[in-house]
This record gives C-alpha cells, sequence and structure tokens, in this order.
C-alpha cells in the first residue's frame, strides 16, 4: 500500500495536531495522512488517545494546535454537522425514539434528498448490511450487532468523504465481531471508501487494516502495513503490543523472538537450552513453555512435530527470526 | 414429567402472587383507612346541607354560581396554570444549560440550585417578604445605593404569589427534568450532529421527544401540588380576592365551620387535580412503540 499511495494525493490529512484537555492528557503533535479508500487503523492501550484523535477529525473536540485538512480543505474550524465525515460510536448509536427507516432518513432528510432516491438508498444500504425487512422495526428491538449494522450503513448513506469508526464492535461477543469485521471489509472495498477505525484489539486491527498505527500514551509508535508491524516492530512497545514476544535481556539490548520462530531440538547445537515446563495443545499447534535460567520462553510447534517430547525434558531452541532493540531504545 | 414441571411453575407463580399481595396488603390497609375513607367521606357530605335530609346540589350550585366563589375557581385554575407553565418552561431551560453547557457557572449552579428544596416552605416565605415587600431588603438597597425610592409591589397581588411559587418549583421540575436529561446519551446528539443537525434541529429532533414524558410528569406534579397551595398564598395574599381555592377551603373550614361547603371545595379541587391525573396517568402508561421490548 505504500508505494502504491505516494503519489497520490491524501484523502485525510493531519499535520502536527495537538488536543489537550484541561487536565493536561491529550495528543501532541500527531502527523497522519490516510490515502483514498485506505483503511488505517489506530490501535493502542486504553487510554492512549484515539478516540481523542477520533473525535477531533469528527468536530467533537476542539483542536489546539495544528490541522486537519480532507482532501487538501482545512476542516479544523468546521462544526460536525458541516464536516464531510461520519462516525460510528461504540454505543447508543441509534437513535431510540425513531424507527430504523426514520433513522436512516434523518441525515438525508436534512440533506433534502428526494424521497424516491431516498427511498431507493435506504432500500440498497439495508441490503448491502443484510438488514433488509427491519424498516419498521425500532432500535430495541434489534441485537447489538444489528444496531451496528444499521449505523454504519446510517453512515454510509450520507456519502462521507472519510468514514469514522471508534471500537464499533467491542460491544458485541467474539463470533458476531469477526463476521461484522469481514462484513466491514466487504463493504469498504465494494464502496472504496476512505475509513479510520479504532481499537485496542491487536487482533482485529491485523485483519482488517491497509495501514495500522500503533500508539502509546499520546504518540505514534509505529505506522506501517500489518505485515511491517509484526515482523519489523521498531519499538518493543510494539513489539510486545503485536502478536506474542519472547523477551531476552542480553548486555547490550533486548533480543526478541516470537514463539512461532522458534524450533526445538535435543542435543546442544541450538542458541538457547532449558527444559520444558509446560506443553499445551491448542488446535492445530502446541504452545511449550521452556525455563531457560530465569527466563521462560514460549514456543508455539506444529503438533505434529510435538511426538516425544514430554514436561522435565531437556531441550535445545533455535530461531530464524530476531528482532534487536538496543539497549538506548529501550525506555 | 412435563405436568409435574408445569405444576411446580403453576405453585410457584402462585406463591410469589401471594406475597407479593402480602407485601402490599399493609399499605393497601393504610390507604384505604386515612385516604379512601376521608375521599368519599367528603364527597357524600358535599352533597348534603346541614340541617336538611338528602343529597343535594346546592352546594355546587352555590360554588359555580356565586360569583365570587367562581372566580376564585377560575383564578386557582389561572394561576395553577401558570405556574405549571413558567416552572415548567424555567426548569426545562436550566435543565438544559445544567446538561450541556460544561462550565465553572453551570457546575456551581448544579450544586446549589435544589437548596431552595432543603429550605421549610415558612421560613423561605418570610425570607422572600422581608426582601421583597415594599419596605423591604431591595427597596431599602434601592435607596441606600442608588438613592431612588423603588417598590417590588409584589406583595398581596399575583405577580408576587407567582414568583413565591416559581421558587418553590422550578427546582423540583429541574430536578427531574435533569434526571431525563441525564439519561440521553452523549453519543446520541453527537451522531446526530455529525449526520448533520444544528443545534435547534437536534433539541427538536432528539432531546424533546426523549425527554418530552418527565417534562409532562413534572408539569403535572405542579400542577397537582399548586392547586391545593394554602401556605404561600396565605401568607402572600392574606385575604385579597379572589383568592385560591385552598384558602376558600380554610375559609369555609375555620372562619364559616361550613364542613359541607369545605367539602365540597375539596371536592372541587380534587377534580381539577384529577384533570392533570388524567394527563400523568395517560403519559405515564402510553408506552411509545420504541419503548416495546
Ligand atoms: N473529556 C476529557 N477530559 C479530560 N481528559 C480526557 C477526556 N477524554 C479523555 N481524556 C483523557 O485523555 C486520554 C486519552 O483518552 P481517549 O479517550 O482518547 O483514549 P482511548 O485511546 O480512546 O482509550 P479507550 O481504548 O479506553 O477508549 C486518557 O488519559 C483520558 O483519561
Ligand atoms: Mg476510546
Amino acid at each position: 500500500m505504500a508505494e502504491i499511495t505516494t503519489n497520490i494525493k491524501p484523502k485525510l490529512r493531519i499535520i502536527d495536531m495537538t488536543k489537550r484537555y484541561k487536565n493536561g492528557d491529550g495528543v501532541e503533535h500527531i502527523n497522519l495522512d490516510v490515502y483514498p479508500g485506505e483503511l488505517v487503523t489506530m490501535l493502542g492501550p486504553s487510554g492512549c488517545g484515539k478516540t481523542t484523535i477520533l473525535r477531533t477529525i469528527g468536530g467533537f473536540l476542539d483542536i489546539d494546535d495544528g490541522d486537519i485538512t480532507i482532501d487538501g480543505q482545512s476542516i479544523a474550524l468546521l462544526s460536525p454537522e458541516k464536516r464531510p465525515t461520519a462516525m460510528v460510536f461504540q454505543s447508543y448509536n441509534l437513535w431510540p425514539h425513531m424507527s430504523i427507516y426514520e433513522n436512516l432518513a434523518f441525515g438525508m432528510k436534512l440533506r433534502k434528498v428526494p424521497k424516491e432516491q431516498m427511498n431507493q438508498q435506504i432500500l440498497e444500504m439495508l441490503k448491502m448490511v443484510g438488514m433488509i425487512g427491519s424498516e419498521k422495526k425500532f432500535p430495541s428491538q434489534l441485537s447489538g450487532g444489528q444496531q451496528q449494522r444499521i449505523a454504519i450503513a446510517r453512515s454510509l448513506l450520507l456519502k462521507p468523504e472519510v468514514l469514522l469508526l471508534d471500537e464499533p464492535f467491542s460491544a458485541l461477543d467474539a463470533k458476531i465481531r469477526v463476521q461484522m469485521r469481514e462484513e466491514l471489509i466487504r463493504i469498504q472495498q465494494e464502496l472504496g471508501i476512505t475509513v479510520v477505525f479504532v481499537t485496542h484489539d491487536q487482533e482485529e486491527a491485523m485483519a482488517i487494516s491497509h495501514r495500522i498505527v500503533v500508539m502509546n500514551k499520546g504518540v505514534f509508535e509505529q505506522v506501517g502495513t500489518p505485515i511491517e508491524i509484526y515482523d519489523h516492530p521498531v519499538t518493543r512497545f510494539v513489539a510486545d503490543f503485536i502478536g506474542e514476544m519472547n523477551f531476552m535481556e542480553t548486555p547490550d539490548g533486548i533480543r526478541a523472538v516470537r514463539p512461532e520462530s522458534l524450533s526445538l531440538s535435543r542435543g546442544s547445537q541450538g542458541d538457547l537450552h532449558g527444559h520444558i515446563r509446560t506443553i499445551m495443545v491448542l488446535g492445530h499447534y502446541a504452545e511449550v513453555n521452556v525455563q531457560c535460567g530465569d527466563a521462560v520462553i514460549k514456543c508455539n510447534v506444529q503438533r505434529d512435530q510435538m511426538a516425544g517430547w514430554a514436561v522435565g525434558d531437556e531441550v535445545s531452541l533455535s530461531y530464524t527470526k530476531e528482532q534487536f532493540f538496543a539497549t538506548e531504545t529501550v525506555e | 414429567m412435563s405436568d409435574i414441571l408445569q405444576n411446580h411453575a403453576k405453585r410457584k407463580k402462585r406463591n410469589q402472587l401471594l406475597s407479593a399481595y402480602a407485601l402490599v396488603l399493609p399499605a393497601f390497609i393504610v390507604v384505604l383507612l386515612i385516604v379512601a375513607y376521608p375521599i368519599v367521606n367528603s364527597v357524600i357530605r358535599s352533597f348534603t346541607v346541614r340541617g336538611q335530609e338528602g343529597f343535594t346540589l346546592a352546594n355546587y350550585v352555590y360554588f359555580f354560581t356565586e360569583p365570587r366563589e367562581l372566580a376564585n375557581i377560575l383564578y386557582t385554575l389561572f394561576v395553577v396554570v401558570v405556574t405549571s407553565v413558567l416552572s415548567t418552561v424555567f426548569a426545562y431551560a436550566l435543565a438544559l444549560y445544567l446538561r450541556f453547557v460544561k462550565s465553572r457557572v453551570s457546575l456551581l449552579i448544579g450544586r446549589l440550585y435544589l437548596i431552595p428544596r432543603f429550605i421549610p416552605g415558612m421560613v423561605a416565605i418570610y425570607a422572600v417578604i422581608v426582601t421583597i415587600r415594599d419596605t423591604g431588603v431591595i427597596s431599602r438597597l434601592a435607596l441606600l445605593l442608588f438613592g431612588v425610592e423603588f417598590q417590588p409591589a409584589l406583595m398581596f397581588n399575583t405577580a408576587g404569589l407567582l414568583t413565591m411559587n416559581l421558587w418553590f418549583n422550578i427546582p423540583f421540575s429541574a430536578m427531574l427534568i435533569s434526571a431525563a436529561l441525564a439519561g440521553i446519551p452523549d453519543s446520541m446528539i453527537e451522531s446526530a450532529r455529525d449526520v448533520g443537525a444544528g443545534r435547534l434541529c437536534v433539541f427538536r429532533t432528539m432531546i424533546v421527544p426523549m425527554s418530552i414524558k418527565d417534562v409532562m410528569v413534572a408539569a403535572t406534579f405542579v400542577f397537582m401540588g399548586n392547586v391545593g397551595g394554602f401556605t404561600t398564598p396565605y401568607l402572600i395574599m392574606g385575604s385579597v380576592q379572589p383568592k385560591m381555592l385552598g384558602i376558600s377551603l380554610f375559609d369555609q373550614f375555620a372562619k364559616y365551620a361550613d364542613m359541607e361547603r369545605a367539602a365540597a371545595v375539596s371536592v372541587i379541587m380534587f377534580l381539577i387535580c384529577s384533570v392533570s391525573a388524567v394527563v400523568y396517568i395517560y403519559s405515564n402508561l402510553k408506552e411509545r412503540a420504541w419503548e416495546k421490548q
């Protein structure tokens, strides 16, 4: 994605943006370009400032410094209703006193879309999100997943330049969440719409994003494709936050190795030595914890290679890939 | 097997019902004794005249034809309606301000506005009288500070009565309405702004529909509470004509010791209240489509 987009103009730009709350919390010097048709996810632990950034884009928070542009036009001073963005909130999205049809029609009526056209677009959109037949229902009569579908449909109907989603699926149970993810990807591809997605679920971020922004305590730790971020985390925080990682202290820094990069062998030719503490079979692979000195190293081993290993066995570990964080980049 | 289960379920349900009745019974008996009985008694009494046998409409004819008494009824209606409307409007505005404006002033008002509820009625009325009467604090301050003769002219008239009523009822209504507004999540309002609704449009299409029920409830509470108002009118208005029905009732009862007419005034007050009780029950019981599960 990064190579393709370099000669395309960004849809959304956040330029050296600072937003500070009265108590001093907030985000500082944020820079981000989001390209047309791209789905960028902001990922980070609770309280790192994801919602803050999203709300500054949507116009629900005034920024203290910097600028935000869409198609080159500054939107920083516009009120939410004047911005070409649409936001889907985590919960309580739909207006409870309006039927699903009225919820969908509300914004279009404000835009004076002719009735015929409105009805047709609503019908198409309901089909797209798989909710045909729910027009007359009220939000309280829908499940959480269905409500979020309608919320997304409502936002999409207004053809926003940028769609903002703030943890839209986090209140849903795991199965529905995965299903909603897939549908979001499909809809996003079908419409080619630009999306900024917020989540604290790294798996969700890996699954749906073109690019991921990993955030920590109000700053961007790394921006890159899911693969870049997984394979080449630039900071220890990113390495730790995305996927699973073993950290091994060495005198000049920290070595980080993913559990799946490790392989077990007998004898002493490997990089590390220890004995097996636990073996957990998790479907097609097994998680093996190996005690190496003071450290416990986690290895993921294919099930068929597990035969013959038992708890307590002496084992030698070797790895193919590693990340190295020299001492000065470690906090 | 399923028979046994069904029987068990039935028995369980019956036991639950019985214990529910048992819990309600004491309150029910108390209500019967000290509310229902006196009401029935007054209603019956209002159709009698002392020293005469049998059923008569004489008391009601008196109150609805005697110009002085009719004026009292109309005056009461007027004061109560104006009080409910004004206090609801002011309270709604106050509650909206407290809910949506986040500033130091609004925080302060939010902490202070319920204080009037904690001051005993009589104390409050006397305090206000001392402030507003023509030889009161305002008048003296005006003279002292600006050298002007200013008389608020709020004693012994309707303006004063309404002012005092608002003093009591705005905080109460604002409290009820605030609770309703607190129940509207920010994201509802923000998503309305997001799709293009301006502030006024959000108010009209989101806030009003989501809070109107509680606003109506607040208004009916104020209405009912003021129909029988006595202390405030008595202290502010004295015996100025026309009078609130509360004073009229007191006169029938204490001055003229006419229990039958007093009973008739009570029934008339009760009827006026029941109009708003109907509004209350209607707006409370009517489950709008969107509230059904
Ligand atoms: N209205 C506010 N006033 C003051 N501080 C706030 C406000 N909203 C958020 N914060 C603070 O700003 C920081 C970032 O908050 P934000 O809501 O952006 O986090 P987040 O990354 O979305 O977290 P989560 O995953 O829990 O939603 C937090 O430390 C939070 O306490
Ligand atoms: Mg958040």
